[in-house]
């Protein structure tokens, strides 16, 4: 009996001593805390690895929160938008913060950050930025302006890319034009000797001497393209001083005037705004218009893939090219301008620390490339020009000599809504509605009824 | 044997029980009614109006009650004038041409053919209000595309000869938007006037018949007047109707070119829900309301509904 009571309590000890080194051992396991963080993004085809590029840095920092012993790890839900653009997007997310539903993380359009700033929604990340050099310290200084607003930086710069004029060197040659000249118009642009009435007239020999039934073509939507134009004639739309919106009517008036000129000649077409997308682009790429204003990503998204444009660089630049936004006249400044989209962080997101770490390695050098490579975007740091798939992606390299001249949209948070007005007054031009004058009368009268804090002159 | 005491007991629990049995069958029959009508209609105007007196934008923050957005309507929207007066010409114009002329002639004709013919054309014309309206939009944008692909461009160009393709969309975008929307509104007036039509008593058509009426004397003697309650009630629902639609507009024409199809509740949508100014879109929104009341009151009044209203006005006694 004792015997049995021995054995019993050995074997129970044995089982319990057991049972507690395998807890003990498995403790770190069941105190594992796993933070999870929300990230919005909109659909996009022009930039998947936006969110990929965030999810892949997840695996990323939680090895390094491993390494350093850390009970933490974090995980990343994508929340998708079906916005058809930026703006539609942030209108949105701008509502679902509103209610208290916002994410921890969210991807915008730059000109949007400060009107997230405006109402608290974003975290502002000064300190996070000088306290991680590893992961910030080398993304281009220009970028970074594009992620501030008046009191400090908010965003961190995701991509850049360059808006041009792509042209169609076969038909200008059709139309008269020898190489020489047809070659050396990107550099004259960006010499200041090529000007934008020159442009006009080019496109304008296009038409009358070949097939072709196009001269210009542009977005037919709000965006920034046609941005350049107004800043190729003076107006920034943004008073140094005080931030606030600026208008001026003179220079309203002479960029208006360019389109004004440009249906006049028969070279914009009257109804540019009321086509589809996907009709204009077929126009320029199957060789019915002479110039097309976008952006360096649509090569890669879409002249090669679909319109079958050649992809080896000798090839596109014999019969494809593109220019900086001429000067307004010679010897004046060339514009190109480019539309970073940004990260940003929820001003109420839990743990920001570890939120700036993801995005940390979210804008590794090599992730970026991804990103850039496969979607024609440009890197956000000097050492992604050394990634020989970098150097291989042509369109990327040769467009990043526009970035000695590029502009930003201001990130004024109501630019959105004037950007809608300007696109308005383009639409009231082309469709015969208004004159280049009355057209700048309307952007600054709808602009001064409806936006506050606008400075005209 | 009862005293009169009993009998005005009795007579007082019978009003009683019948005063409660009306109160049951109001609530039964008019309740789930009254509390659709307070939940939906009520209390979103009340709301309407709550938030026209706020600075409620684009993150759905109030900081203050104002007066501003009355003032921006009255004082500096520039724009209302000119989208009032094309409302007016949109509104007006798809009513007369199709849902209510249109309608008719449809429903006429179709009545005055075999049953079968007339069926299958019933059916054809209800057909775009079958479809969604992407779909429908999706039809017309290949119908008017501004290019020689465009349905009405390969017409014209090949059946008679026109040299470069039309585009409608910028030409003549306020008819476009009148016939888009006209298609699918004629369709309703046709189902009514039709059921009507066929309310009328064929004796009375045999009749103007032995009398040497002809069609068109039938029609003015004989359908028309039958019909003074059908075109009343399709005039006055589809004006109100057509001062609060816009899917069709935005669809195809995105209220442009630049403002020349944005119709006020278009406008409204644009200022709300486009540029992120809600308050704004709330204070114009209301304007839309008042309007729909004072058209539905002087539609009653003009045409006497009320008096049309009280017994049926095609039952020929």
């Amino acid at each position: 009996m004792i015997h049995w009571k021995i054995g019993t309590a050995a074997l129970l000890s044995a089982v319990l001593a057991g049972g507690s080194a395998a807890f003990l051992a498995a403790t770190p396991l069941f105190a594992q805390e796993t933070v999870k963080l929300e990230l919005w993004s909109r659909q996009d085809p022009s930039g998947p690895l936006r969110p990929g590029n965030v999810i892949k840095a997840a695996e990323r920092l939680n090895k390094e929160l491993e390494t350093e012993g850390s009970s933490k790890r974090v995980e990343v839900a994508v929340r998708e938008s079906p916005a058809k653009g930026f703006d539609d997007d942030a209108l949105q997310l701008l509502k679902v913060f509103g209610i208290g539903e916002g994410p921890d993380i969210f991807i915008a359009a730059h000109e949007w950050i400060c009107a997230f700033q405006e109402d608290g929604f974003v975290l502002k990340l000064d300190d996070y930025i000088a306290k991680y050099p590893q992961h910030f310290g080398t993304i281009f200084p220009s970028l970074w302006s594009s992620a501030k607003c008046p009191d400090g930086t908010y965003a961190i710069p995701q991509d850049a890319e360059a808006r041009m004029f792509f042209y169609n060197k076969k038909l200008l040659r059709e139309a008269g034009y020898d190489a020489a000249f047809v070659d050396a118009m990107p550099e004259r642009a960006l010499s200041g000797d090529l000007t934008m009435d020159e442009v006009l007239d080019i496109a304008k020999q296009v038409v009358d001497k070949t097939k072709a039934q196009y001269g210009v073509l542009h977005r037919p939507n709000k965006g920034p393209d046609y941005i350049m134009v107004f800043q190729a004639y003076g107006s920034n739309f943004v008073d140094p001083e005080t931030g606030n919106l600026l208008l001026e009517r003179d220079k309203l008036a002479a960029a208006f005037g360019w389109f004004e000129r440009g249906v006049k000649e028969g070279v914009i077409p009257a109804n540019n705004t009321a086509m589809e997308f996907d009709a204009l682009r077929k126009e320029f790429y199957t060789g019915n218009a002479a110039f097309w204003m976008y952006g360096i990503w649509d090569l890669g998204s879409v002249a090669f893939p679909t319109y079958g444009l050649p992809q080896d660089e000798k090839a596109f630049f014999a019969d494809w090219g593109w220019i900086a936004g001429p000067a307004p006249q010679k010897g004046g400044s060339p514009v190109s301008l480019t539309h970073p989209i940004v990260y940003a962080i929820a001003a109420d997101t839990k743990e920001p620390e570890l939120v700036v770490r993801l995005l940390g390695h979210a804008s590794a050098a090599d992730l970026n490339t991804d990103h850039a490579v496969t979607t024609t975007h440009l890197g956000i740091k000097p050492e992604q020009l050394e990634d020989p798939r970098y150097a291989k992606a042509w369109p990327l390299a040769r467009a990043t000599e526009l970035l000695k001249i590029t502009k930003f949209l201001p990130n004024n948070s109501h630019f959105g809504e004037l950007n809608g007005i300007i696109y308005a007054g383009i639409q009231g031009i082309e469709s015969g509605r208004l004159s280049a004058q009355e057209a700048a009368d309307f952007v600054i009268g709808e602009a001064s009824s409806s936006l506050e804090d606008v400075i005209v002159k | 044997m009862t005293t009169i005491a009993d009998e005005l007991t009795i007579e007082r629990r019978g009003h009683a029980g019948s005063a409660a049995r009306r109160r049951t069958n109001f609530v039964i029959f008019l309740g789930p009614a009254i509390v659709l009508t307070v939940l939906f209609f009520v209390v979103p105007v009340i709301i309407d109006i709550a938030v026209s007196f706020t600075d409620l934008s684009r993150s759905l923050r109030i900081s203050e009650f104002t007066t501003e957005q009355y003032e921006k309507v009255f004082r500096t929207d520039r724009r209302l004038s000119q989208v009032i007066g094309l409302t007016f010409i949109y509104v007006f114009g798809t009513l007369a041409i199709f849902n209510v002329t249109f309608g008719l002639i449809l429903a006429i004709t179709t009545t005055a053919i075999r049953n079968v013919s007339g069926s299958f054309f019933r059916g054809v014309w209800l057909l775009p209000r079958m479809s969604p309206s992407v779909l429908y939009i999706l039809l017309w944008l290949w119908a008017v595309s501004p290019t020689e692909a465009g349905l009405v461009n390969q017409v014209l160009m090949q059946a008679f000869g026109l040299d470069a393709p039309l585009d409608l969309l910028t030409s003549a975008p306020i008819a476009l938007i009148i016939i888009s929307n006209g298609f699918i509104g004629a369709s309703m007036g046709m189902i009514i006037f039709t059921a009507a039509i066929r309310g009328i008593p064929e004796h009375l058509f045999h009749a103007a018949a032995v009398d040497g009426a002809g069609t068109f004397a039938k029609i003015r003697f004989i359908t028309l007047p039958a019909l003074r309650w059908p075109i009343s009630f399709v005039t006055i629902y589809q004006t109100l109707s057509l001062l609060v639609s816009f899917e069709y507009i935005l669809l195809l024409t995105k209220g442009g070119p630049f403002y020349d199809t944005t119709v006020y509740a278009l406008y409204v949508y644009r200022r709300a829900f486009e540029s992120g100014q809600y308050a704004y879109g709330a204070a114009l929104a209301l304007f839309l309301i008042v309007i729909g009341v004072v058209v539905a009151l002087i539609g009653w009044r003009f045409f006497d509904m009320e008096r049309l209203l009280q017994r049926p006005r095609i039952e020929v006694h």
